[in-house]
């Protein structure tokens, strides 16, 4: 009976492994399983294989973002707005489609690209090396930097700090925030989004925050439940590091990359990136060079 | 207060995570409804008999092979699926439900609400399945062999003893430990926004980062406890008058 047990389970494990290998999406590896459809257009330029075509073809540009007041949120009506979805609007008109825009979950992001859920992540997307190593993406498009959120009250002890040493520190797990906070010696403390590292501060939880710019502007103060934080340092100039920047996400070896690089650019020539800029308070972090 | 909730921010969230609540809702009554039927399938899976290689312990044949004859495939095969389905997490299945046909090139799901409401669905009818059959197997275990040989002394079929004798008193004796389970389902629907289906505490986050004009609001979030609290109360209460209802079997 024992040995029959055993042998069992044995059996029961090896098919167990078996299943677990085949299974895992390969977050790492994203590259070499795609389906062939995506596969490096650059090299293969025949129409079959190009991602312009396969959204031209469906006739929508499925557009992946998050809530994300002033880039992509929604109006009282329900409709899609903001700096980034105004312009994504605007680039799928450009090549004769309509933007559709889905909600996904940050962290999915680029499963939610391969699995072809959506044709490109348009959020506010800081270009950094992670996503630069599983997306092909755009020319930056807007600057952003990190600033230390803190309690209004407090506001004045932390100006012409230089580091921010014995401060227990909320940040975005695996964000650009939590770089920088660490940089400056930081006690760190990683919480799953942004918005959390906002409600540590105003519990008292954590002496201060790191988000970006663009989110503190939206997220705090006056008719906001954050009526009492500020924000005050700009980690960026206090390590003396360049701004960050806003990149829009396609698969890797899409062709959408050059034809949104084309629509930019136009976009810029004409002012209209300019005027949508100013429409959402933003007009001063575009990279309009 | 009372001017608080006539506020329009108030008015604004409270129709937001009504369309939220109502989508947690939907998975909950679809999530019974798929689970139920099929946990009964899994549980009478698991309790099968049917040996297939009988004949190998009659023969003479090296000890394992005349051992490996008793084995009974269908059983084996619904108390794996159990194992699996409880052994991990249920957000990680519904993440590999969702993701792994469309990464392999077989987008059966699609990126649509209604294609990630369908995965949820799915993900959690299996889940609450292997969970319900278990139950149902304590349960059904749980009724004396007694009574269906008094059964089978009073001339019923097969079939009559199962859905008349034991399916009947097995049903009374698993509601306490299936109303744990339903209730926990209330709750466990709030695992579907991992893959961005929009159910109440997805639209509360939603208010976190900006949603119809209003940003960086705390209390939806936890205004949504209101909603869980009132649904689970009313399950509870329904459930314990079902448990009276069959109380004349004692």
């Amino acid at each position: 009976m024992k040995k029959t047990l055993s042998l069992l389970s044995a059996l029961a494990l090896c098919l167990a492994l078996a299943a677990c290998s085949s299974n895992p999406p390969p977050p790492g590896s994203s590259g070499p399983s795609q389906p062939a459809a995506s596969a490096p257009a650059a090299s293969q330029p025949a129409a079959a294989d190009s991602d312009l075509e396969y959204v031209k073809n469906k006739g929508t540009l499925l557009v992946g973002i998050t809530n994300f007041d002033p880039m992509d949120y929604q109006d009282s009506n329900g409709e899609w707005i903001g700096f980034d979805a105004d312009m994504a609007k605007a680039f799928a008109e450009s090549l004769g489609v309509t933007a559709e825009f889905v909600e996904i979950t940050w962290d999915y992001k680029v499963m939610e690209l391969n699995a072809k859920n959506i044709d490109c992540v348009w959020n506010g997307m800081t270009l950094n090396d992670e996503v630069k190593a599983a997306m092909d993406t755009s020319v930056p498009y807007c600057l952003n930097a990190q600033v230390l959120v803190v309690p209004a009250d407090k506001a004045a002890e932390f100006e012409n700090l230089t580091s921010l040493e014995g401060l227990n520190v909320a940040v975005e797990s695996g964000s650009a925030g939590e770089d920088a906070a660490e940089a400056l010696g930081a006690a760190v403390i990683p919480v799953a989004k942004q918005a959390d590292t906002l409600m540590e501060v105003a519990a008292g939880t954590s002496d201060a925050a790191v988000i970006d710019l663009l989110m503190a502007g939206a997220m705090i103060g006056e008719g906001t439940s954050y009526a009492n934080l500020t924000y005050t340092l700009n980690l960026n100039d206090i390590q003396g590091l360049e701004s960050e920047e806003y990149g829009v996400g396609f698969r890797q070896g899409s062709d959408l990359v050059a034809a949104y690089n084309d629509f930019w650019a136009a976009s810029v020539a004409d002012g209209t990136a300019l005027a949508t800029g100013t429409v959402y308070g933003v007009q001063e972090s575009l990279l309009l060079d | 207060m009372f001017t608080f909730f006539a506020s329009a921010e108030f008015q604004t969230v409270f129709a937001a995570l009504n369309t939220g609540f109502a989508r947690t809702l939907q998975l909950f009554f679809v999530t019974l409804v798929g689970a139920i039927p099929l946990g009964l399938v899994i549980s009478l899976g698991s309790m099968n008999t049917w040996t297939p290689f009988r004949f190998l312990t009659h023969l003479n044949l090296p000890r394992p092979i005349r051992r490996a004859g008793g084995l009974r495939p269908i059983s084996l095969l619904c108390r794996f699926l159990v194992w699996i389905v409880r052994g991990t997490p249920l957000v990680l299945q519904i993440i590999a439900l969702f993701f792994i046909p469309s990464l392999k090139g077989f987008p059966i799901w699609g990126g649509s609400m209604s294609g990630r409401f369908a995965a949820v669905a799915v993900a959690f009818i299996i889940n609450y399945a292997c969970y319900f059959s278990e139950i149902y197997r304590g349960g059904i275990q749980s009724v004396p062999a007694g009574q269906q040989e008094a059964g089978l002394v009073l001339g019923m079929t097969r079939s009559q003893i199962f859905f008349r004798v034991t399916l009947l008193q097995m049903i009374k004796r698993i509601v306490p430990p299936l109303s744990n389970e339903i209730i926990t389902l209330v709750k466990d629907t709030s695992l579907a926004r991992v893959i961005a289906l929009q159910e109440v505490i997805w639209m509360s986050e939603s208010f976190l980062k900006g949603n119809q004009g209003y940003a960086g609001l705390i209390w939806p979030l936890f205004f949504t406890a209101v909603y869980y609290l009132v649904f689970s109360g009313i399950v509870t209460i329904l459930l314990s008058r079902l448990e009276k209802k069959l109380e004349f079997f004692r």
